[in-house]
């Protein structure tokens, strides 16, 4: 029976995946499963080198080897920008190690490695630069040509009266925060199939979110019409916020495939895995935060210095500025400042991992907040609650809630958490930690101008329908938040639409799959391609029955007038009828939705924000250090649920993603050298490492949402800070640098114990 | 120089010439197209690849195809029908433990080889089992769940 306790028929109830068998069975296809005929086999060179001159190339004898079918260099694409700063495949310099120099492709993988090989590049060393306390110094090397002091990008954002909310201010504090860098550690490696065997087309298979950005890019750069470039987005192996655009190797087999007139596949192993560009380079933060003795929180000034490693992109120029309201989003703080600063370094490029800018603003946000709360002697959940933003607010970025359950969120994870009776309660290295947050869904930024979601549905003679859409489903399951979005717009069942997508040549238009967009975004482009086609349905229904259009009710695979439900005919019927009819009426719905708030200059303009609380409880081994996460309760206001069962999966991951960026995951640098390239060295949680959680929806039923509905996929990673917050307090001392490893643990016990015996 | 094995695979014989660098994963996937079983790091590390050879788990990426002739090899492939799926794929799909699926069938071979040696593993046996494939989107919430969900569901058709 459908659950009715919403009052909807598909919406609220616990849908399997209905790509679940496809997944299960090893029947869905992932980039490497293409194999084409006549593709060869690519293999990148990339420079051992973190900073040189190159002196000299020779593809000779890579070229005679049997077998190989193209060798390419910068004298094949001369002129080829990539990016402001990056010439695609390296002219005169190398400015990190893994930077790609050469590629051949062969017959077969074993072939074109060794050719890889064969190819012998001379370098001059130059002095490379890795901290960012180097590339900043006086005399230092310059990366960028024409970058003076290795600067990419520097901005600063103040929204208020900052200097004076500061003074007015009865406490103000200052800490410094440091984060390292870590990588994404995606299932799928990076893949690539490019056929650009047939004049004026290209035809490119890769693992992404965002199949318009990939196909955007390679037309652009490669000299295509955007629609002679077909992107095929199988599945994808995981995403996290950095396959959404082309990237090197993109280009590269395309340009291998151009020259050998055969498709081109490139797998990357897992050793080039880690040298690939990669989530996120160092960040260091001074945060600053203004508050009154009664808990009032006046201003917070947020300093940044992010390394951007050997290349600069103008994505990031966008997250970084575009994501500063992050700092106003969740309190009433009177003013806000963010200074960034973006350094050049040897260090390969980032790109941006799950949460990116917005997970790392908010944690050191939110730890400093813990210590202010401490200050003034304040519960942090109570500082937090006092000052949160409600339901109709405009905050100081100028930015209305249409709906906000933070709140809420408070409350429920609080109660459910016994905050009350732990908090400040526990035993000696226990800790217990609140970390708040929110997120936009979807919106307008210097990166987009539109947000433009768009859909299909054609509805087949048996009643079932085929869904089109241009949107990725990375596994976070929105194809089938999609079909029940669909199913319950048009009465009918999740399991009769089918999605259609992962083609560019088949689905409508659509922006990117990030950005938290897709419940929101697409999911009112959804339904209003299906309110189009139920339109055109309603009035034949409507002749058959006798009534107004406007009095007909779709549900349950049955259309009937709402006052007389006992006259329902059958949603086939209806379908079927417009079909044989003198007019033949094949019913096709089409909607896009674009949220009508205006792009603005400085950050991401949306419609609808998530909010959430979570809340840690860890264990700290004092001989040790190791952090034992033991219990994660986490409340998020995700407007609506749509499916509980894709949500909860949205949830445990986040918290599972956020506990190993804060505990365990960083990336052990040396020299712009990557010392754990490897999932057994680079530590990822373990099944039996995560905690119980406990997972509550706050539905606030958004006024713009689908059904009320908003984004739920990025979100609570951005409030896992709790889990820091936690570990501090359970060692009584604040710890400023993550990933909180056993050896930090370790590091701020021992100065908890000399500040202690310096007191004494 | 190539030679010829045999492998028996989902209980078919195959004749094939391969060379004796060649992994189980690439004869699988290239030479026989069973691509249901994944490959990624090819070090050992991930799991993704993870087969059952008599009986046991094993990351097909480190074992040389050569080595595998004579033995009996079972893949994703094998399990369900068009009649109905495997009561462990049934369980992962209905408790939301497939997100990207791209480890999802090494996952699930992992736990097959479990719940053929041991038909009533505890938490900690399944979340040991598991812990040698990498998922990085399901947090192995529910992937431990659904395993445990396959298990109950066993003991009731008992």
């Amino acid at each position: 029976m459908p659950d009715r306790s919403n009052g909807y028929s598909v919406i609220g109830k616990r849908q399997p995946k209905l790509d679940g068998p496809l997944k299960t069975t090893g029947r869905s296809q992932f980039t490497d499963d293409i194999a084409l005929p006549g593709m060869l086999y690519g293999k990148i060179v990339r420079s051992p080198v973190a900073r040189g001159r190159i002196i000299s190339i020779d593809t000779g004898k890579a070229e005679r080897l049997a077998g190989v079918k193209a060798v390419i260099t910068y004298q094949d694409c001369p002129g080829l920008m990539v990016g402001p700063d990056e010439q695609l495949l390296c002219r005169e310099f190398v400015n990190y190690i893994g930077a790609e120099v050469a590629a051949v492709a062969a017959v077969d993988e074993d072939t074109a490695a060794e050719a890889a090989e064969l190819i012998s590049v001379e370098y001059e060393k130059l002095e490379a630069v890795f901290s960012l306390e180097k590339a900043l110094a006086e005399g230092a090397p310059v990366i960028c040509e024409g970058r003076k002091n290795n600067c990419a990008d520097e901005f600063e954002i103040d929204v208020g009266d900052v200097d004076k909310a500061f003074s007015e201010a009865e406490h103000v504090r200052v800490d410094e925060y440091k984060l390292n860098h870590n990588h994404n550690c995606y299932a799928e490696h990076h893949v690539v199939v490019a056929d650009h065997s047939l004049p004026g087309k290209l035809s490119v298979w890769t693992p992404n979110q965002s199949p318009l950005f990939v196909q955007k890019g390679l037309a652009a750069l490669l000299g295509f019409s955007v629609s002679d470039v077909r992107i095929f987005n199988l599945n994808t192996g995981g995403s996290f916020s950095s396959r959404g655009g082309p990237r090197n190797h993109h280009y590269i087999a395309a340009l291998l495939s151009r020259k050998a007139m055969r498709p081109v596949k490139i797998f990357c192993a897992a050793d080039e895995e880690f040298l690939m560009p990669r989530d996120s380079g160092e960040h260091k933060y001074t945060v600053k935060i203004g508050v009154m003795k009664n808990g009032k929180l006046k201003a917070i000034e947020v300093v940044s210095l992010f390394d951007c490693g050997a290349h600069w992109n103008s994505i990031l120029t966008g997250v970084f500025r575009g994501f500063s309201n992050v700092l106003a989003m969740n309190y009433r703080y009177d003013a806000m400042r963010r200074l960034g600063k973006i350094v050049y370094t040897n260090n390969p490029p980032n790109i941006g991992h799950h949460g990116g800018e917005i997970r790392q603003l908010n944690l050191v946000a939110e730890a400093e907040l813990d210590l202010i709360a401490q200050d003034i002697g304040i519960d942090p959940l109570a500082l937090r609650y006092q000052n949160a933003w409600e339901q109709g607010d405009t905050t100081i970025a100028g930015v209305h809630y249409g709906s906000c359950g933070l709140k809420e969120c408070m409350e429920k994870a609080a109660k459910s958490s016994g905050w009350k009776k732990k908090q400040g309660k526990l035993p000696p290295y226990k800790g217990i930690g609140i970390g708040c947050g929110g997120i936009f869904s979807g919106g307008k930024s210097g990166m987009k101008d539109h947000d433009t979601g768009s859909a299909m549905v054609r509805i087949g003679e048996d009643g079932k329908i085929f869904l089109d859409i241009g949107f990725s489903d990375m596994g976070q399951g929105s194809h089938t938040t999609m079909a029940m979005i669909a199913a319950e717009t048009l009465g009918i069942a999740a399991g009769d639409v089918t999605v259609i997508a992962g083609d560019t040549n088949l689905v409508p238009y659509d922006v990117t799959g990030s950005s938290q967009r897709g419940t929101f975004v697409v999911g009112n482009a959804v339904k209003a391609a299906c309110l189009d086609a139920r339109n055109q349905l309603a009035e034949g229904a409507s002749k058959k029955l006798g009534v107004a259009a406007a009095q007909l009710v779709f549900r349950d695979r049955k259309v009937f007038p709402r006052k007389t439900p006992a006259k329902a005919i059958s949603f086939q019927s209806v379908v079927s009828s417009l079909l044989h009819s003198d007019e033949g009426r094949h019913v096709m719905g089409r909607g896009f939705y674009n949220s009508p708030t205006k792009s603005r200059e400085i950050w991401v303009s949306s419609l609808a924000f998530s909010f959430g609380a979570q809340i840690a409880e860890v264990e700290v081994n004092p001989e040790t250090g190791v952090v034992k996460l033991i219990r994660m309760t986490v409340a998020h206001d995700v407007g609506r649920v749509i499916n509980p069962l894709g949500m909860e999966g949205q949830l445990d991951s986040q918290v599972f993603g956020g506990m190993g960026q804060l505990l365990t995951e960083e990336c052990i640098m040396e020299k712009g050298l990557i010392l754990n390239p490897s999932p057994l060295d680079y530590k990822l949680p373990r099944p039996f490492e995560v905690p119980e959680v406990e997972r509550i929806f706050v539905e606030s039923n958004d006024p713009d949402g689908p059904f009320g509905a908003k984004e739920g996929g990025e979100g609570p990673i951005v409030c896992t800070v709790a889990i820091a917050n936690a570990v501090s307090n359970a060692v009584g001392y604040p710890i400023k640098e993550y990933p909180i490893t056993p050896e930090r643990v370790l590091h701020a016990l021992r100065e908890k114990e000399n500040k202690q015996e310096t007191k004494a | 120089m190539k030679s010829i094995i045999t492998l028996n695979v989902n209980g078919e014989v195959h004749e094939i010439a391969v060379n004796p660098w060649r992994t189980l994963v690439d004869v699988l996937r290239e030479d026989l197209k069973l691509t249901g079983t994944k490959r990624a790091c090819e070090q050992g590390a991930c799991g993704v690849c993870t087969v059952i050879m008599d009986g046991k788990a094993i990351l097909s990426c480190l074992a040389l195809a050569v080595d595998c002739a004579g033995h009996s090899i079972t893949t994703i492939e094998s399990l369900g029908s068009s009649d109905g799926l495997h009561p462990l794929q049934q369980s992962f799909i209905d408790n939301g433990a497939v997100q990207c699926g791209f480890c999802t069938p090494g996952v699930i071979m992992t736990a097959k080889a479990l719940l053929d040696e041991n038909p009533n593993p505890d938490d900690t046996a399944i979340k040991e089992a598991l812990a040698g494939t990498y998922c990085r989107c399901t947090g192995h919430i529910k992937t431990v769940e659904a395993v445990k969900k396959a298990v109950q569901a066993g003991r009731e058709v008992k």
